[in-house]
């Protein structure tokens, strides 16, 4: 119910979250760019500098957008005369960065059951949290929130874009990936944590084989006979008789993980359900090879992105043989003390990943630093320690597009993608360039002149009670 | 306006007393007539009549009438009009507020001290407790309830508490009566979920996404339950109302009928729900935050389609006006969205970083069918009406203020039949201020329930 469209009877849907916000401008008055009355359906920014990470970085061109999508990009393009025009001379303009790891915007990051596979983000998701004003101004555009690491197995995540009035309007897509951790949970240990994950997945199997054995007793009911053969072969003749409605809540999304197609006495049975990933949390290096044999032993390796600690850049060989994507902890160097001598060893873990050849993820910082919860910084450090720029904007925007599936619609600045679009005043990866405007499929999401917050932050010797209000 | 061939107009002057404004008058004047009132009451007099200086009516055609006359016959409102057209009958005890207002009696659609105090409230068996029913809890004329008459309050929905996501059965009493029986006045009164904001406590701590995944498992089990004794009695009263037909029918072509309907299995734990499916019974949600609220009309009011009242909807709550505004519009004659805003009528805004009333919030989001609550006794049952004040401070206006404590809560409960203004036929309901209740320093002088004086603060007796 949550990709439910509201406001279809009147508004198309690209504008809805536009006139969410502008229905709501009494309340809003100040938090952020406060949009005009009429959207426009046509967007032009033009004399940018733009950097579309897929294809070279053009000096001077336009970008075209139509209904939300990009229509056209490059040095010379015709721009419609009914189109709102942004003059964006000299100034950057690159793909919506994504945050592809993060449970903010929850109420609390876990629950505090273990095991809930059957839970989903969209049913705790704040679309109010100033986390999401904050992605705004930070020029994140689409937000992968999912439950965080102090878990079993945690519920669905799901990819929104930080504006709109309710889950629906907000989200990019629904939930393709459960939460997973190998590293033990609060109160876990390594043998009580994959204990767990060990007896969930044979719960599953063992209610799969009831479920088929009660579907051939009901059969059975139906055409009025006794029960003929004994339960093994009972779950066999059943296994295809299992349909998506004999399958509860608790153990769809299990089955979804496992490939949604039900197994049962060791053979196969219908495929119900469209499969599920699993973002994959592995705290230390060691977590590596239990994660990598957990997701190939239920079928989900190919599905599986795998969610660093620091320590983790040891397990090098292990990732380069595994070849799956990585998100990389906010703490981009690692420092590892000698218990002996105190001698501190620092080692910066983007280029080790990035010189195993592996599609890697930056995220914002551990801490709320205002530098390193810009994923634009994040990159710039990768440069400075060798990593080549290019890779390191794909880092922010086109990788993890690409390990949620969604590099069809977001992580470059492309004909018929999603208008995810945001002006820097200078280059994104100097850091004194700011985030000037944001752009959501079209929808002027953001301006930095007419941030209050954030000019109230900025504006020196001016208190509370004399900034001017809205 | 009956009886006028026997009575007499009101303007004629009687031995009662007459009620000045100034203390002075009303205390010595008090003192006389309360030995009236020993005689009249040894006679048992037909009716009451009062007669006040303003009526303030609450129904949906905003009568105020200055100098109006209200009659009152056994436990019913009988006349209503301007102190020249209404005959009072003759022997009718005739009480004259000559400088005050009166009102219906005030209506609370979140109570809790009805109970008597904070037990009975509560039981955290489960994260949700369908099958539990507070009907056997409200404890007539207990120290809260006599509390709640000196406000005027005459109408209260008891709820379970907020402990778990859902807790049980409300009922709705009147704060009036000595015995159970006497005081109920709906059973259940409504359905009590709440959404967030409380039952986290459960298990050590619970987050959104698993309290409300298991609201929507019970409610989902309690609906199939519904659903599967609804088909049956559509059934049953398929065959019977055409059995004489279809027996006829059936003789002639040679057929047998169709064979009777099984009757699922009776399940105490489900039963309850019945009436929340068939839209009799509302759902009062306990529910506050952004986030919140917005789950509550997504779930409850959307996805089940239930008759659903917010209740508290407080802190940035007002922020979902517009797509309850909208849920509203769509026209879901069937569900209903009630909201009511209370206890605490502010909330410091973080965005625009200035205090923000939650009234007048709601007010400007559009939504202007407003009730306020107070979750008595967490803000105590005869101070209704300074959540009313405290609104109007924050913004909001006096009139809406009135309605979301009348009018508009015994709507958004289902009980605007009964209670909730001041018409001729309603329950005699009734309520004396010594000015506009909203106005801080107004008192409730005199309350009645049901046609009976619950509370009687004109002879120097008052409590507040």
């Amino acid at each position: 119910m949550h990709g439910k469209p509201r406001y279809s009877a009147f508004v198309p849907a690209w504008l809805r979250g536009f006139v969410v916000t502008w229905l709501c401008g009494f309340v809003t008055a100040g938090a952020v760019a406060q949009p005009p009355a009429v959207p426009p359906e046509r967007v032009a920014l033009t004399g940018a500098r733009i950097i579309p990470v897929v294809g070279a970085p053009i000096a001077s061109g336009t970008v075209l957008v139509e209904r939300g999508k990009i229509a056209a990009v490059g040095p010379e393009v015709e721009i419609p005369y009914d189109a709102r025009v942004f003059d964006v001379s000299g100034k950057f303009v690159m793909p919506g960065m994504i945050d592809v790891h993060t449970a903010r915007g929850l109420d609390i990051p876990n629950e505090s059951r273990p095991v809930t596979p059957h839970l989903d983000v969209a049913d705790a998701l704040d679309p109010s949290q100033l986390f999401f004003e904050d992605c705004l101004r930070l020029g994140i555009t689409a937000v992968h929130v999912i439950p965080a690491n102090n878990t079993v197995i945690g519920g669905l995540g799901r990819v929104v874009r930080p504006i709109g009035l309710t889950v629906g309007e907000m989200t990019i897509a629904e939930g393709e990936f459960l939460k997973i951790a190998i590293t033990p949970r609060r109160g876990f240990d390594r043998m009580l944590q994959m204990a767990t994950l060990r007896e969930t997945f044979l719960e599953l199997d063992d209610y799969l084989a009831r479920v088929a054995e009660k579907r051939y007793e009901d059969k059975l009911k139906e055409e009025d006979k006794q029960i003929d053969v004994g339960p093994d072969e009972a779950r066999k003749r059943g296994r295809d008789l299992v349909r998506a409605e004999d399958v509860d809540d608790q153990h769809r999304n299990l089955l979804r993980l496992c490939g949604g197609q039900v197994r049962v006495a060791g053979g196969p049975g219908p495929k119900l359900f469209q499969p599920l990933g699993a973002f994959v949390y592995c705290g230390n290096a060691m977590d590596i090879a239990l994660a990598v044999r957990l997701a190939k032993d239920h079928a989900f390796f190919d599905r599986t992105v795998l969610v660093l600690g620091g320590e983790c850049h040891k397990a090098v060989a292990e990732l380069k043989q595994a070849a799956r994507p990585v998100v990389l902890p906010g703490d981009l160097t690692y420092r590892a003390t000698d218990p002996l001598t105190g001698e501190v060893h620092e080692t910066f873990v983007p280029k080790k990943i990035f010189d195993a050849g592996l599609l890697f993820a930056l995220v914002p910082g551990p801490d709320d630093s205002y530098a390193e919860r810009m994923l634009n910084y994040q990159a710039a450090q990768c440069v400075r320690y060798g990593v080549p720029r290019d890779e390191a904007l794909r880092a922010i925007t086109l990788n993890p597009a690409k390990m949620l599936g969604l590099d069809g619609r977001l992580g470059s600045i492309e004909p018929g993608k999603d208008a995810h679009l945001v002006v820097f005043s200078g280059d994104p990866l100097d850091f004194s360039s700011v985030v000037e405007q944001v752009f959501i499929d079209g929808i002027p999401a953001y301006d930095r002149a007419k941030d209050v917050r954030l000019q109230r932050l900025l504006s020196p010797g001016t208190s509370d009670s004399t900034a001017k209000p809205e | 306006m009956r009886n006028r061939p026997r009575g007499h107009k009101a303007t004629e002057p009687r031995g009662d007393v007459y009620y000045a404004g100034f203390c002075a008058l009303v205390f010595a004047g008090g003192l006389f007539a309360h030995a009236a009132d020993i005689t009249d009451q040894s006679s048992s007099p037909p009716g009451l009549a009062f007669r006040a200086a303003k009526l303030v009516a609450m129904d949906d055609a905003n009568t105020v009438i200055n100098d109006a006359v209200v009659l009152v016959k056994g436990n019913r409102i009988e006349a209503v009009g301007r102190a020249g057209d209404v005959v009072i009958p003759d022997g009718y005890r005739v009480l004259h507020f000559a400088e005050h207002w009166l009102l219906p009696g005030i209506v609370e659609a979140h109570n809790h001290s009805a109970a008597g105090g904070w037990g009975d409230l509560n039981d955290m068996v489960y994260q949700t407790n369908p099958g539990l029913d507070i009907r056997p809890v409200p404890r007539p004329d207990n120290p809260w309830v006599k509390r709640a008459r000196t406000g005027g309050v005459t109408t209260v929905l008891l709820l379970p508490g907020s402990g778990t996501n859902l807790a049980g059965f409300g009922t709705i009493v009147s704060t009036g009566g000595k015995t159970p029986d006497e005081i109920t006045m709906r059973t259940p009164g409504s359905l009590k979920i709440a959404q967030a904001g409380n039952p986290e406590w459960y298990f050590g701590g619970n987050g959104r996404s698993f309290m409300n995944w298991n609201l929507r498992q019970t409610i989902e089990k309690a609906r199939a339950y519904c659903q599967r004794w609804e088909e049956y009695d559509q059934a049953t009263k398929r065959q019977s109302g055409g059995a004489t037909e279809n027996v006829a029918a059936g003789h002639q072509a040679g057929r047998e009928s169709e064979p009777p309907p099984a009757q699922p299995e009776f399940d105490p734990i489900w039963d309850g729900f019945r009436g929340v499916f068939t839209g009799a019974v509302p759902a009062t949600v306990h529910t506050q935050v952004y986030q919140v609220l917005l789950m509550t009309v997504e779930m409850i009011a959307d996805q089940f389609g239930l008759w659903t009242v917010t209740e508290h909807s407080s802190f940035d709550a007002w922020k979902v006006g517009p797509v309850v505004r909208e849920f509203q519009q769509r026209g879901a004659p069937h569900a209903p969205l009630w909201i009511i805003q209370g206890p605490r009528q502010y909330h410091f805004d973080r965005t625009s970083r200035r205090m923000i009333g939650n009234a007048n919030g709601w007010w400007k989001n559009g939504i202007h069918e407003l009730a306020i609550n107070t979750d008595a006794p967490v803000v105590p049952q005869e101070e209704l009406t300074y959540q009313s004040a405290m609104a109007c401070w924050y913004g909001w206006l006096p009139y809406p203020a009135l309605r979301a404590i009348t009018n508009i809560t015994a709507k958004s409960i289902g009980l605007y039949d009964r209670v909730g203004s001041v018409e001729v036929g309603k329950q005699a309901d009734l309520s004396v201020w010594t000015g506009d209740p909203i106005d801080p320093r107004s008192a409730c002088l005199m309350t009645v329930v049901n046609g009976e004086i619950v509370y009687d603060g004109t002879q120097g007796t008052r409590r507040f």
